[in-house]
């Protein structure tokens, strides 16, 4: 079925790299470009055309207002509420979780505030079975689509329930097979050409041909790497349906952008791969639906990738591990919360239009307080998975006798010092069975 | 058919039978720099064969992209000598995604396959054996056939493992090694030795390239020209090999290089890698603490040097038949 498909789909040849006639008719032309000849000795240092930054697409303003001409998304009050509410859990969950990390009960975290608008305005712009690939700040789109803060948690204990990794990957590494959701991984940028594959599979299910896309999210940090480049290569000549959303919060750790490069930011960059780009308010969840959606449809109607830059800012510290206020000023971040914070940009615009109020917003916060903690508590008080899952997933398919070897030795080890060597004792304990499927 | 000819009648028929399959790598769709991909473009569409950017790291996880579908991606990589760029999407994503993700998520469908070893010529970046630095990813597998017949079941055996699969095809094999090699669709197990030729006196154990140069080795060893006599004690001459074709890198056959050393109780190791941290130190260790009553003389390797290999100086670099009849000279008579 799929054999059968024509070719022409996917090279569409002369579709780019047609060369065109005119331009070498006085001067010649050159193999591999239809680049005018000119006579005139001139560098360039630009994308935009007129040689000023790329603009930066915004629908409200500070206060929540329309900007004059701008064209607001189809949002009715029901929509409008979800996105605001999921706005506001992700603060109520950072507070929840970054407590309890500094308490020792979850051994990492790393904070979504900020990026609210992002985050959720994105999410809610993609179709539900879209394959999204984030980098680790993008918990908040499996929430909008359904996972539930016990998923969440489970995988941030690591404890019995967690089925995003049985336990073995930190805090954050979410995996969601049926939320389309794809395992986040440390390394950065390595998601970025696999989506470019990913998107590329899409095309070719028929069922998922033009209506899915695979959405890739990363920070400004993580384009530097090589896999930015790869990636963006990839989806672009090798067409594929992937949508590119780079959250430029202006940090990476204690990096700020400005030493993370010299150009244009990240969407500069997108022209130079022959792909659709624009520059977005990421504090402006309006402005992030709007762009999400139109570059949605055009990965699918070109079957190509798309490129996104929001550009925001990490309210937060990079992660529990990080203390910003040694690299940047307490007012700085006090500032951007009070003069720029998406979430009461787009609060004065649900007041604005008589869907919000005090009392809803009182009762909206008690709520996801009490939801999140109630979470917390479940999840704190599950055991861990059982301790042999440490040896399972490895391989698909027969399991190789060195593992086997060294969990029986494990295993041997655990029966003799089980009980006795202090470090395994107490550790034992907090096992699934105390560890018996794995001892007996 | 030669290797080329085996190598690329594997993915037709894994094509053909898996509508999910693609083949794609720098320059695979003129039927790629060593012919593997002769003709599959024409006869399957440029959907599936298509050329791409010359970026290993992005050909690696445009390949893992695809798997994470389901999907069966067979990336090329040009020369094994250029898969280090692609080395974090392989030891840190394709190797891992299925244990971090708790079994949600995995990459069986893809292998890679790319061309390794000496060539005779390749200087120091056309003849990199890099199986060992795949040695320690749990996760993957790795293989490397000897001929033809090899070539085609091993390829079939890793497209269709459900583990992401390195294949390294030892390049000067692609048009020298020539066999009937059955037409229709067969796999040969991953994991798996082969033995070659049965013996008491000692194992030789390799793979690749040097299959031949242990072969090579035998011969002189059992029948030595006149120049080589005097170095070959009369007394060895009809000692009786057993030559063992390890065939995968990871997992390796323990059981059957175990088996065959507890019999001989000598082995002689012979990989065209350096030697420090070589696939040869794993194997030995390993051997070493299974056998060690067994072992009638110290477990010998003989392997490239630890060298870059330097093109002039190739025929002294990689371990030929003669490194190998002296070390069994050694071993032997220890």
């Amino acid at each position: 079925m799929i054999r059968s498909a024509p070719s022409s789909i996917v090279f569409r040849a002369g579709q780019v790299r047609r060369i065109s006639s005119a331009a070498g008719k006085d001067h010649g032309r050159l193999p591999h470009s239809n680049s005018p000849i000119v006579s005139k000795l001139k560098f360039f240092n630009a994308v935009s055309g007129d040689g000023n930054t790329i603009p930066t697409y915004r629908v409200l303003d500070g206060v929540g207002k329309p900007l004059e001409g701008a064209e607001l998304p189809e949002i009715d009050r029901a929509l409008a509420r979800k996105v605001y509410e999921h706005m506001q859990l992700l603060p109520t969950l950072d507070t929840v979780l970054y407590n309890v990390q500094r308490q020792g009960k979850i051994s990492f975290y790393v904070s979504l505030h900020g990026e609210e608008a992002t985050i959720i305005g994105s999410a809610a712009a993609l179709e539900l079975d879209d394959e999204v690939l984030g980098q680790y700040r993008e918990t908040g789109v499996l929430l909008w689509r359904g996972y539930g803060l016990d998923n969440v948690m489970a995988q941030c204990f690591g404890n019995e329930e967690d089925t995003a990794s049985k336990g073995k990957q930190m805090p954050v590494h979410l995996s969601s097979p049926k939320y389309h959701f794809h395992t986040i991984s440390s390394p950065l940028a390595t998601q970025i050409p696999q989506a470019a594959g990913v998107a590329y599979a899409l095309r070719r299910i028929p069922s998922r041909r033009s209506r899915s896309i695979a959405a890739c999210y990363f920070g400004e940090g993580a384009a530097s790497e090589g896999d930015f480049h790869a990636g963006l290569l990839m989806a672009s000549t090798i067409p594929s349906p992937a949508l590119f959303i780079a959250r430029n919060n202006g940090f990476a750790i204690s990096t700020p952008s400005s030493e993370q490069f010299y150009g244009d930011g990240i969407a500069s960059r997108g022209p130079g791969y022959g792909i659709h780009t624009i520059r977005v308010d990421g504090n402006d969840v309006l402005a992030v639906m709007s762009a999400v959606k139109e570059a949605r449809k055009r990965c699918l109607e070109e079957g190509r990738a798309v490129l996104i830059e929001a550009m925001t800012y990490r309210v937060g510290h990079h992660s529990t591990s990080d203390d910003s206020f040694a690299y940047r000023a307490r007012a700085e971040v006090e500032d951007w919360k009070k003069i720029d914070n998406p979430i009461t940009r787009f609060r004065l615009f649900l007041e604005s239009q008589g869907w919000w109020d005090a009392q809803a917003e009182e009762e909206l916060k008690d709520r996801l307080k009490a939801d999140v903690m109630k979470a917390f508590k479940r999840a704190e008080s599950l055991p861990k998975p059982e301790l042999k899952e440490l040896f399972t997933d490895v391989y698909g398919g027969e399991e190789p006798w060195n593992l086997k070897e060294q969990r029986a030795e494990l295993q041997g080890l655990l029966r003799k010092y089980g009980n006795e060597w202090e470090p395994w004792k107490a550790e034992i304990g907090r096992f699934r069975n105390k560890a018996r499927d794995l001892i007996d | 058919m030669n290797t080329y000819q085996a190598v690329r009648d594997a993915m037709s028929i894994a094509l053909m039978k898996d509508d999910t399959a693609v083949v794609f790598g720098e320059d695979v769709a003129f039927g790629g720099v060593f012919r593997c991909t002769m003709g599959l473009a024409e006869e399957f569409g440029r959907e599936r064969v298509f050329n791409t950017p010359l970026t290993e790291q992005g050909i690696a996880g445009f390949g893992i992209g695809m798997a994470l579908m389901g999907h069966t991606a067979i990336a090329e990589i040009q020369f094994s000598d250029y898969i280090f760029p692609a080395f974090d999407q392989i030891v840190n994503e394709a190797a891992k995604v299925r244990y971090r993700s708790g079994g949600s998520y995995n990459v069986g469908g893809l292998t890679i396959r790319t061309p390794t070893m000496s060539v005779g010529h390749g200087g120091l970046y056309h003849s990199q054996s890099p199986e060992a630095f795949f040695m320690g990813a749990a996760g993957l597998k790795v293989v490397i056939p000897r001929s033809p017949i090899q070539a085609k079941g091993l390829l079939l055996g890793a497209i269709r493992d459900p583990n992401p699969v390195i294949f390294l095809e030892p390049k000067i094999l692609y048009r020298s090694a020539v066999e009937q090699v059955p037409i229709d669709d067969f796999s040969l197990p991953l994991g798996s030795a082969e033995t070659l030729a049965p013996g008491n006196d000692c194992t030789l154990l390799t793979w690749g390239t040097p299959v031949y140069h242990c072969e090579t080795a035998l011969h002189l060893l059992a029948s030595p020209p006149p120049s080589l006599e005097k170095h070959i004690p009369t007394s060895l001459r009809s000692a009786s090999i057993e030559l063992i074709d390890l065939r995968s890198i990871l997992p390796w056959d323990v059981q059957t290089v175990e088996e065959s050393v507890k019999r001989t109780g000598r082995l002689v190791i012979v990989h065209e890698a350096g030697m420090t941290a070589g696939a040869g130190a794993e194997i030995s260790a390993e051997i070493q603490k299974r056998c060690f009553l067994k072992l009638n003389a110290p477990v010998s390797r003989v392997t490239g040097w630890d060298l870059p290999v330097g093109l002039q100086f190739e025929k002294f670099i990689i371990p030929d038949a003669l490194r190998i009849v002296d070390a069994l000279v050694k071993t032997l008579s220890y």
